[in-house]
């Protein structure tokens, strides 16, 4: 029964193999379940593989380093083509992937890049560009104000130490650096919550009393906040501007709803940017070590706000897009 | 007289007091504007970062309620943070959106709005007693048997919610957390509700009495006619039964579900509140009012952080270094030497005089 078993298992493996000789076996592993983003961004990679007509061995791991180190060797063991990556955490990664790398499986980063990078060999890593993130709320912000007056801007921090939070502030400090009248009166975590982005934006309007512009690192922030400024007895998005971060759906509707005036889009549809990478490779073009980041947008409430340096990209209008948001 | 003097360095609660008062103090002479207060006629509220700091310590007020009494028996309930998250989710899955504010297309269902509100603290009472029961009749320690709940709560808030953050506009529910009446922000007129009961409870019958029995001796009390289980049994449930409301109170002010961050540390804030309100933690007497103050020093550290721009950095240790300061000033040892010294300082008065 066994050999039977196993002499099946062979034939099976033998015609799946002579079946998809042209396609692709592209082994994922993704952290786990843990946000609309992340979801979001698994389905896309799906979908692709999908189009593409690509097999995805797909592995959740659950927001565990282990089970994604299992799942690495696996796909060693399965010969796959491809490895997408996805670390729950940035440290420990350095063995699993050498052998990745011995087993000469080409390995494409997503979304969180491992400490290790640097020592390792990999093809492609895609991630968000928090830095240019940060500095489109800042340029958003600018171009919508217009102006040489003063403006008081109130930022909300994402949590400390994580790249998005320092990056974005990073960002946002730069570009107003160069417009004096923008003046930063407070900047405090809100730990990319909408509970704690609502009490520090409660405590900021105590302590100030003309607020003009609310920069959120994230939407939630941004959301809770515009609870607090109208238990201020102020209107959201007329009083105080409010620019977000993520562009999660949540968002678009108070945008709609003229509670919101902007948000940045972190995008997490990864999926035709790495298909693009890996038709390149295909081909037999080499890889890049540097980090690739996918299309984003800006969305606010009347659209046509420049948001780049040269001023040519323009913010798009959230009512005419809110149909199409995946996340 | 002398004795009263005496045990004022001993009372922790009035050391709890005078502590508050010290923070604020202090934060008055930076800022005399922290302790403005003034009536906002278009939200119908009392306006200020006083009212602030009793209206956001709700959710650990109501939870260290319970809290206080599971650490007179002895114990602990890690678990309590995530029953906040499993109460939002659970209210928001029966709530979803308001179909006639916002007409999103998709499978939205308003179900009658008492359900939102019951299913929630029902299932919260439920894991409660769960609680209990593992604690009172299993025996199990306290800390392994809330631990249980503490790990899979979260994991039942998200199977509810799909993992998604749902968001509500419907008014009854936001009015749970950010609406007001007599000119307060509601959460304090629940605060104030909750508390009451608790502690007509507990004081106008027999059973706070019972609890501080149990959390000295169990055995004793059992051989002494006290069924030591179902008292256990009932405080845990209660305790349960509290984290829903503070739930609900949580996900209202946010008008969403956030079964991520909702509740999260707030264990150690309700544990943190007890002991800096008096009661400690080998178990036995425990005082409400005190776990009251407690909660209320907890809150009042956070807003000041807020209030005066403290970076963002610097947060966790500007907050340890005050409690530090408070509980060791509240310490057996520092209480003692200070009597001693009030004594000491009388004796020399007297023989002078």
């Amino acid at each position: 029964m066994k050999k039977f078993l196993t002499l099946a298992l062979a034939l099976v493996l033998v015609i799946g193999c002579v079946a998809n000789a042209s396609a692709l076996t592209i082994g994922f592993s993704q952290v786990g379940q843990e946000s609309d983003w992340r979801t979001a961004n698994t389905d896309s990679l799906k979908a692709m593989a999908e189009k593409e007509g690509w097999t995805m061995v797909y592995d959740d791991a659950q927001q565990k380093q282990e089970n994604q180190v299992k799942a690495l060797r696996n796909f060693i063991t399965q010969g796959v083509d491809y490895i997408l990556f996805t670390g729950v955490v940035t440290t420990g990664w350095d063995e699993v992937l050498k052998e990745v790398n011995e087993a000469e499986i080409p390995l494409l980063l997503i979304d969180r890049m491992p400490d290790c990078m640097d020592s390792i060999d990999y093809v492609g890593a895609f991630g968000g560009d928090f830095i240019e993130e940060g500095r489109r709320m800042a340029r958003w912000t600018v171009n919508y104000f217009n102006t040489t007056e003063d403006v008081n801007v109130v930022i909300l921090e994402g949590t400390t130490g994580a790249a998005a939070a320092t990056d974005r502030t990073t960002g946002i400090n730069e570009i107003l650096a160069a417009h004096p009248n923008f003046k930063v009166i407070a900047s405090q975590t809100g730990n990319f919550t909408r509970a704690e982005g609502q009490a520090v934006m409660e405590s900021f309007l105590k302590a100030h009393d003309k607020i003009d512009v609310l920069l959120a690192e994230n939407d939630d922030m941004a959301l809770g906040a515009i609870d607090a400024i109208k238990a201020a007895g102020k209107v959201p998005g007329k009083d105080i501007i409010i620019v977000g971060c993520d562009s999660v759906k949540a968002a678009f509707d108070a945008i709609v709803a003229g509670d919101m005036n902007a948000t940045i889009e972190c995008n997490p549809l990864y999926g035709d940017a790495v298909a693009e990478l890996i038709k390149k490779l295909e081909a037999g073009e080499p890889g890049t070590r540097e980090l690739l980041h996918p299309a984003e947008g800006v969305f606010c409430a009347e659209g046509g706000i420049a948001y780049d340096e040269a001023g040519e990209l323009l913010s798009v209008k959230a009512a005419d897009v809110i149909a199409e948001r995946k996340y | 007289m002398k004795k009263s003097k005496e045990s004022i360095f001993k009372n922790k609660l009035a050391w709890a007091v005078v502590a508050e008062l010290l923070i604020l103090l202090v934060a008055g002479i930076l800022e005399p504007n922290f302790f403005h207060i003034e009536y906002n006629a278009t939200t119908g509220m009392f306006y200020g970062s006083l009212i602030d700091i009793v209206n956001r310590s709700a959710e650990i007020t109501i939870i260290a309620m319970g809290m206080t009494m599971v650490i007179a028996l002895g114990g602990t309930d890690i678990s309590v943070g995530a029953l906040v998250a499993v109460a939002g989710a659970f209210a928001l899955k029966l709530l979803r959106w308001d179909v006639t504010m916002y007409p999103t297309p998709g499978d939205y269902t308003v179900k009658p709005f008492i359900l939102v509100i019951l299913v929630p603290l029902l299932i919260c009472t439920a894991m409660g007693l769960f609680n209990g029961v593992l604690i009172g009749k299993f025996k199990l320690q306290p800390i392994i048997a809330t631990l249980i709940l503490m790990v899979a709560g979260r994991g039942i808030a998200q199977i509810a919610t799909n993992g998604k953050q749902f968001t509500t506009g419907y008014t009854p529910f936001r009015f749970i957390g950010q609406g007001s009446l007599f000119g307060l922000p509601f959460p304090i007129i629940v605060t104030i509700v909750v508390c009451a009961s608790v502690m007509i409870f507990v004081r106008k019958t027999a059973f706070g009495t019972f609890v501080e029995s149990v959390g000295v001796n169990p055995n004793a009390s059992r051989v002494t006619g006290l069924k030591s289980d179902k008292i256990i049994m009932i405080v845990y449930t209660l305790t349960g039964f509290l984290s829903g409301i503070a739930g609900l109170i949580y996900s209202s002010r946010i008008s969403s579900c956030d079964s991520n961050n909702a509740g999260v540390n707030y264990e150690m804030d309700a544990i943190l509140a007890v002991v800096l309100g008096g009661t400690s933690m080998t178990g036995g007497k425990f005082s409400l009012t005190g776990t009251i103050i407690g909660s209320l020093i907890i809150r009042t550290i956070t807003t000041l952080v807020y209030y005066f721009g403290i970076t963002s950095e610097s947060i966790m240790a500007f907050k340890a270094v005050i409690i530090l300061i408070v509980i060791v000033i509240q310490s057996e040892p520092v209480g003692k030497w200070l009597a001693t010294r009030q004594a000491r300082r009388q004796k020399v008065g007297e023989l002078r005089g």
